[in-house]
């Protein structure tokens, strides 16, 4: 992917940029918010990434821009405030994540990829399949090995944002965010003991874990 | 002379005085000008009068007739003015008046007085068909006398104001700064570090005591400030050093450890970091909580929903820790205008705050209801509670009873709940729950 990253902060831009290139993007970095602008206006990017606070154009009047412009691709804002109120701002202003620093690399390549996912048509799914375990999303049930599998709502929407695209991590907050709807860290460890539990619903009888963890990073359902 | 104007009531007080003073001055000249100006328009009707008869009189009989005329009226004893009749050689043909010939018009003269000596007059000097000239004069010694009185009298009240008004004036400036005085004796020490200082409340009640106790008020406050802050930065660097103490540790362990495990350590390094991280972040909620008006995001909810939303979420939290959680919310909706995730936040800190220091097989209930029309949510215990001495205590920042210092947390999480709380217009209040703890938010009665 062709990512556009804009940050101000060499460290953090740095750090970003080697994470990415890593991952195998293609990640040109501006230093301030004109050039962001300037490069978003005249260069294709599938993903932008912004700096809320930049010298001469911060990221928030960049993104109103561009989007005023027509230019839709996604976009995640960085920011040092983690205020309620800038979360919001930088929604209303047109970014379709949000990311506190200091932040995981983690956290960020597992926002990246399902950001990048989006922009891509996606048809309604009905049915998802991992391995033994079959999802139908109309009726809400799970099944591993054709055996039904009882589960409480939001370990079936764990469950759920896991299979549907398995071998990509989900990280704790994503998870947080999607299925509690909370942008704040709780501090407690309701994803840790929801997953647990689904864990023993879905391997009940000692069968073998799809769930895979990895700390500091998040989870994952093993690809097929 | 500045040293006593660098005083402001002194300023005042001598500006004053000059200025009671010039104004009586002003009076003064503004009374001697129109009282002169009236008696002399009324001296020189009287003249008017007589020059008019005198000349009907000169019309009739000619000059005999006149100087008749002029000898009758010099005889009464009514008669205030003096006449002349000069010829055309400037000769004095007839009256008393005693002065050389005027020219014609109005005219001031000095002219000879037998009892006076020389003394200014007002004159009409007429010039007769003849060539000679008829003068009817009258004396302007009493209107000028009368002028001088005004003029004394005024003199002596400037000087008598100015004498007056400045011994008042100083009175004053000296009053001002002694009661001022007193009250900047108490700021001045204030300022000087004795937080104790305060200014001096009289008993009278008045402007001055008013400003004294404001000050007080203030000095109350900042006095208040000044040592939650001593204790927030005395605390925050204790709380902060002793984790980074131990990730300092951990990284010395680090830089030996075998290659096998470093992986690992790096792991629990990223997390000690993170619950710095954590803290500093909690820290910022509570100050953006304090500060920021948030009311504008807040939406229409309904803190039963709430209420089983998050036992829902802490159901197996609780079950893992033996606790029994249970949700009691009303029957009915309780609704408020709030922001979701703040009051969940709120609700998660308190039933966190439960399991943390109830035993396990403790009951911990959640519930929201209406309390006298009130909107109320609550998390309860059945655990040890919290001496009524310290339930007002363990709402500031960073307050761990000595009976929590083993357990883990941050010492915010109650302040954080009453910040929110207050943030919502609500109050946060802890309550024996007999036995155990209540810990419950009230919310402002809606309207309608």
């Amino acid at each position: 992917m062709r990512i556009l990253l804009a940050e101000d902060d060499i460290d953090t831009a740095n750090f970003v940029e080697r994470g990415l290139t890593e991952l195998g993007h293609n990640v040109l970095v501006a230093r301030n918010g004109e050039d962001a602008l300037h490069l978003g206006l005249t260069e294709n990017f599938d993903l932008i990434i912004l700096d809320r606070m930049m010298p001469v154009l911060n990221g928030l009047d960049v993104i109103r821009r561009l989007r005023a412009a027509g230019i839709e691709q996604p976009a995640i804002m960085l920011t040092a405030l983690a205020q309620i109120e800038a979360r919001v701002q930088g929604l209303d202003a047109g970014a379709d994540d949000y990311l506190t620093k200091p932040f995981a690399f983690s956290e960020l390549s597992a926002r990246v990829k399902a950001l990048a996912r989006r922009s891509s048509p996606q048809h309604a799914v009905t049915r998802l399949v991992v391995g033994p375990i079959e999802m139908d999303l109309l009726a809400r049930d799970v099944r591993r090995n054709a055996v039904d599998v009882i589960l409480q709502p939001k370990e079936f929407r764990l469950l759920e944002e896991l299979m549907r695209h398995p071998g990509e991590f989900v990280t704790r907050t994503m998870l947080l965010e999607r299925v509690w709807d909370f942008h704040f860290d709780p501090q407690t460890k309701i994803v840790e003991t929801h997953m647990s539990r689904l864990r023993s619903k879905l391997n009940e009888g000692g069968l073998e874990d799809w769930i895979e963890t990895r700390r500091g990073v998040g989870y994952r359902m093993r690809a097929g | 002379m500045r040293s006593l104007l660098r005083s402001a009531a002194n300023r005042i007080a001598i500006l004053t005085a000059l200025t009671l003073a010039l104004a009586t001055f002003a009076i003064g000249l503004a009374v001697y000008f129109a009282v002169n100006s009236a008696f002399l328009r009324e001296l020189d009707n009287v003249i008017q009068q007589g020059n008019v008869s005198l000349l009907a009189s000169y019309a009739d009989d000619g000059l005999d007739g006149l100087t008749e005329s002029i000898g009758e009226r010099e005889r009464s004893a009514s008669n205030t003015l003096a006449f002349a009749v000069f010829g055309r050689d400037g000769r004095k043909m007839a009256g008393a008046l005693d002065t050389p010939m005027p020219s014609a018009g109005w005219q001031r003269i000095l002219f000879h007085d037998t009892a006076e000596g020389i003394d200014p007059g007002r004159a009409l000097v007429t010039t007769l068909p003849d060539g000679s000239r008829l003068v009817v004069a009258a004396d302007l010694e009493p209107v000028e006398s009368i002028a001088k009185s005004i003029l004394t009298v005024f003199s002596v009240g400037f000087v008598a104001m100015l004498v007056i008004a400045t011994a008042f004036a100083l009175v004053l400036g000296w009053y001002l700064k002694r009661r001022l005085g007193r009250i900047a004796t108490g700021s001045r020490a204030f300022a000087s570090g004795d937080f104790t200082g305060r200014a001096e409340v009289g008993r009278h009640g008045d402007e001055f005591d008013e400003l004294a106790a404001s000050l007080n008020a203030m000095l109350d406050r900042i006095t208040a400030l000044v040592r939650n802050l001593q204790q927030v930065t005395s605390d925050l660097s204790h709380d902060m050093r002793t984790p980074l103490s131990h990730l300092r540790s951990h990284f010395e362990r680090l830089r030996d450890a075998p290659d096998d495990t470093r992986g690992e350590m790096i792991e629990v390094a990223i997390e000690k970091c993170d619950e710095l991280l954590s803290l500093f972040a909690a820290m910022l909620r509570i100050s953006e909580l304090e500060h920021a008006d948030l009311k504008r995001h807040f939406g229409l909810l309904d803190l039963c929903e709430l209420v089983r939303e998050l036992s829902e979420a802490h159901e197996p939290l609780a079950e893992d820790s033996g606790h029994a959680l249970i949700a009691i919310p009303d029957d009915k909706p309780v609704l408020i205008h709030g922001d979701r995730e703040l009051l969940a936040q709120a609700f998660i800190n308190l039933i966190q705050n439960a399991l943390r220091h109830t035993a396990p097989s403790s009951r911990i209930e959640l519930g929201a209801t209406y309390r006298d029309g009130h909107p109320t949510m609550f998390v309860r215990d059945n655990g040890i509670g919290i001496p009524y001495q310290d339930r007002q205590r363990v709402l500031d920042r960073f307050v761990r009873l000595e009976a929590a210092r083993s357990t883990p947390g941050n010492g915010l999480g109650l302040s954080l709940v009453k910040a929110i709380a207050e943030a919502h217009g609500a109050r946060l209040c802890l309550r024996d729950a007999q036995p155990g703890l209540e810990a419950r938010i009230e919310f402002a009665k809606e309207p309608g």
